[in-house]
């Protein structure tokens, strides 16, 4: 009789169409994060335009970046429930039809519709799945797919500003937003390179074959560390065995609430939420603040492109930094190190006197900043792994949402409280400081706590007895999963070894 | 750059005066002799009307190729009183002559200090206004210019692009200096037309508040609105200008790289999605093959393993 190896889709590809993914991530989340810094040209010209002070305008870009961060969990509901392409394509067509309507807006109300809500839900509809698309094809390579796919974001920068200066010298801003609604359409080509992969499409074929094997013992290894609570086992076809199912594993289906028990995501959490307390403010206020101590405005416009130069090199390479064999199993340090480094950079940035303390401080703060971007969500996923990812990165990006917002407001009421931009600096250095050493200490705190209880996991495998009565006692744990590991205890002495592997390369 | 210094001292009476100067008191002094009768009058008349005096001082570094020059920006009557300084380290030199100049006229009372040679002018409308030299001559020659003007309104280098049927606002503002009052012209062939708002008032409005910013709203764009516009500010002392710049398009002009970029999204998504199809019938093939060569395969093993099996029962 053929061996018995039902139900387990092969692992992720880390390769071949992977990369064209990687693509299309790249260009999704470059749009994502680049747009609404990009449509600030046309501010001045929307302001005379409509007679409205400048704050109402840079409203537009807030309402933006918030309905981006914020539409989160709905993203992630509806990739739950229809994987990434099909969300991405709708999500293209959203931003099109946003910036197309912006276009005959006849007050600064509709604009705050079109291009604030309609965009930018568009917008998040295309950052989310492109992320979590990236741990559906990659493993061992992920953390250099992560790095390349958010380099998108300075890349677009750098096209966006002069492209759409020249489109706003051609035709206007109307023009412009015609001409941009049709150019966001290209996420839709993005997301039609998102090809379903993984538990949606697992196939029940009769194969052994080494890659099978393999991606056995890696998923394993990944079930051993995801230790904390049970997980969403990834087989959607169980479910349907399963029958009637109770109100909260309905929700859960859609959006994992039960992350909030996850003892990973809740330091995750918490670390970045303070995180980007000091995050974006000193890229909103360096051009400022280069200008008020009497640099002039093309040298002040120039740093942030330096900024955005370093950031472009410095996400890929951060991404093969933290796939290497030494840096990987430890990337919640090196992410750790990351923002306290961009933190030091903030406290320090102070004492940079004239233009060339400046560039020294723009080159080390865009090294930081892509060093931070490159793992953001590379260390969600290694946390939670990448099935509960999907609604982790929801959760994450509707609570990062408040303080992202706040951020730049609180650098601003700094500055004009004691008309200083050091005290923007030094809260912004030492908030991120802070995240720092705290993502630091919690995160030796959980490796520890992961070890201890990977140990008291196979302690009970070797015991078939509480294995079985584990089953009986229902604890979610469904029928499948006790198969695979029973299948699994031959596999067992191997596990040491491949652990290595599957975590170092 | 040259190396000169100016000293800008104001003196004036507490009404009426900006807030970035020092009020020292004030300073009117009474005509001179060589004020004729009119000019006596209008200088009682300045002593009632709180005028301003400044003084504006170039440092001559020496004989040198360039000349030196000075921007001065006046927008309302003044006294002014322009010097020249010959630096201490050609005080040595003699016998040296020093005439003011505007233009071909040439200034007499020259009021002349240890190295400085000065004169006081008072500018009171626009034919004042111009380029003042004072030259010294000894073994060589040294000059130097003051420029008197009005001050300068900006336009803007790139035009304003709008659309037929839109409305626009083009923007003139004064920096430092407010205006008297603001003039719209537009340009009809090689003519300046001034806009009445009043007349057109559903095509054109005027907003002149505050004083020293101005709108123009121009309604229901065509194409003969098309060209270029100017924004005149009104001084004591004087007009000036700003040209602007109008564009107006057709819907159509951004419509067709709109309609190409909408067809290459279609035509790229159509490809990939072929593609995608294309690769799956080829992978499908491959599959059908494979699973046919290990079920083949699996015959074979079943039969090696069953003669095995009987070839080791035998052995027992």
């Amino acid at each position: 009789p053929p061996p018995a190896n039902v139900g387990r889709a092969p692992g992720p590809p880390d390769g071949g169409w992977g990369w064209v993914v990687v693509f299309g991530a790249f260009v999704s989340i470059g749009f994502a994060y680049a747009f609404p810094k990009g449509i600030a040209i046309f501010f001045k010209e929307i302001q005379d335009f409509f007679g409205t002070s400048y704050s109402e305008i840079a409203w537009v870009s807030s309402i933006m970046l918030a309905t981006t961060y914020g539409a989160g969990p709905i993203s992630s509901i509806l990739v739950n429930r229809y994987g990434s392409r099909p969300v991405v394509i709708f999500g293209g067509l959203l931003c099109g039809i946003g910036m197309v309507s912006a276009a005959f807006c006849t007050s600064i109300l509709q604009l705050y519709i079109c291009v604030g809500f309609i965009t930018g839900f568009g917008l998040a509809l295309n950052l989310q799945p492109s992320v979590i698309i990236i741990g559906k094809y990659f493993l061992k390579r992920r953390p250099i797919a992560n790095g390349l796919a958010m380099a998108g974001s300075p890349v677009m920068l750098c096209t966006l500003a002069p492209l759409n200066q020249f489109l706003f010298d051609n035709f206007g801003w109307r023009g412009s937003f015609l001409i941009l609604g049709a150019i966001l359409l290209n996420c839709c080509v993005a997301g039609a390179l998102f090809r379903p992969i993984g538990a949606a499409t697992a196939l029940v074929k009769t194969q052994v074959t080494e890659e099978g094997k393999d991606a056995l013992k890696e998923e394993v290894t990944k079930d051993a560390m995801e230790m904390s609570s049970p997980t969403n086992v990834p087989i959607e076809t169980k479910m349907e065995e399963e029958g009637g199912k109770d109100c909260c594993e309905k929700i859960n289906q859609y959006l994992d609430f039960s992350l909030f028990k996850h003892r990973g995501f809740l330091i995750y959490l918490i670390g970045n939420v303070l995180m980007f307390l000091g995050f974006f403010a000193p890229i909103v206020f360096l051009a400022p603040y280069a200008k008020h101590i009497g640099i002039d405005e093309y040298s002040a416009a120039f740093l942030l492109s330096i900024l955005a130069i370093v950031d472009m090199i410095a996400r890929p390479t951060t991404g093969i930094i933290a796939n290497s064999k030494w840096v990987r199993p430890r990337i919640q340090y090196f992410f750790s190190f990351a923002i306290a480094f961009n933190g030091a950079c903030h406290l320090l940035c102070p004492l940079a006197s004239g233009y060339t303390g400046l560039v020294v401080y723009s080159i080390f703060f865009g090294l930081a900043f892509g060093m931070v971007c490159a793992m953001l969500f590379e260390t969600l996923m290694d946390l939670v792994g990448a099935t509960r990812f999907t609604s982790a990165v929801g959760l994450v990006t509707i609570v990062e949402c408040c303080t992202i917002l706040l951020g730049p407001p609180i650098g601003g009421t700094l500055i004009d409280t004691f008309g200083d931009y050091k005290y923007m600096f030094i809260k912004c250095g030492a908030v991120m400081v802070l995240a720092g050493t705290f993502l630091f200490i919690m995160n030796y705190y959980n490796y520890r706590m992961l070890a201890k209880e990977e140990k008291e996991r196979k302690a009970k495998e070797e015991d078939p007895k509480s294995v079985r009565t584990e089953n009986e006692g229902g604890n979610n744990w469904n029928k499948e999963t006790v198969q695979d590991r029973l299948e699994l205890e031959p596999l067992r002495e191997e596990q040491e070894g491949l652990k290595k592997e599957a975590n170092g390369t | 750059s040259e190396a000169m210094t100016t000293t800008r001292t104001v003196n004036w009476k507490t009404q009426g005066s900006p807030s970035d100067h020092l009020t020292l008191g004030d300073n009117v002094s009474t005509p001179g002799p060589d004020l004729t009768t009119q000019e006596f009058k209008q200088a009682t008349k300045e002593n009632v009307s709180n005028l301003t005096f400044v003084e504006y001082e170039i440092l001559l570094p020496g004989v040198s190729a360039t000349s030196m020059e000075k921007n001065i920006t006046l927008d309302s009557a003044t006294r002014i009183e322009l010097s020249c300084r010959l630096d201490n380290k050609y005080s040595h030199l003699k016998s040296l002559q020093v005439t003011w100049k505007r233009g071909n006229e040439t200034i007499r009372h020259i009021n002349k200090t240890e190295n400085s040679w000065s004169i006081q002018l008072r500018i009171l409308d626009n034919s004042k206004l111009g380029s003042y030299t004072c030259t010294l001559k000894g073994e060589e020659e040294i000059s130097a210019m003051f420029h008197l003007q009005v001050p300068k309104i900006e336009g803007k280098e790139k035009p304003l692009v709008s659309y037929e049927g839109d409305s626009t606002i083009m923007i003139c503002k004064s920096f430092g200096y407010t205006p008297i009052t603001w003039t719209w012209y537009v340009t009809n062939g090689s003519e300046q037309i001034a806009i009445n708002d009043s007349l057109l008032a559903e095509k054109y409005v005027i907003n002149r508040v505050p004083a020293n910013v101005t709108h123009l709203k121009i309604l229901k764009l065509t194409k003969e609105d098309d060209g270029v516009y100017w924004c005149e500010a009104a001084f004591e002392l004087g007009k000036s200008k700003g040209k602007l710049k109008l564009k107006v398009l057709s819907f159509m002009v951004p419509l067709k790289p709109f309609l190409a970029i909408v067809a290459e999204v279609v035509i790229l998504v159509t490809i990939v999605f072929l593609y995608e199809m294309y690769s799956k019938k080829k992978e499908k093939r491959a599959g059908d093959e494979k699973e046919f060569d290990q079920v083949e395969q699996l015959k074979s093993e079943e039969s090696n393993g069953l003669e095995n099996s009987s070839a080791r029962h035998r052995k027992i």
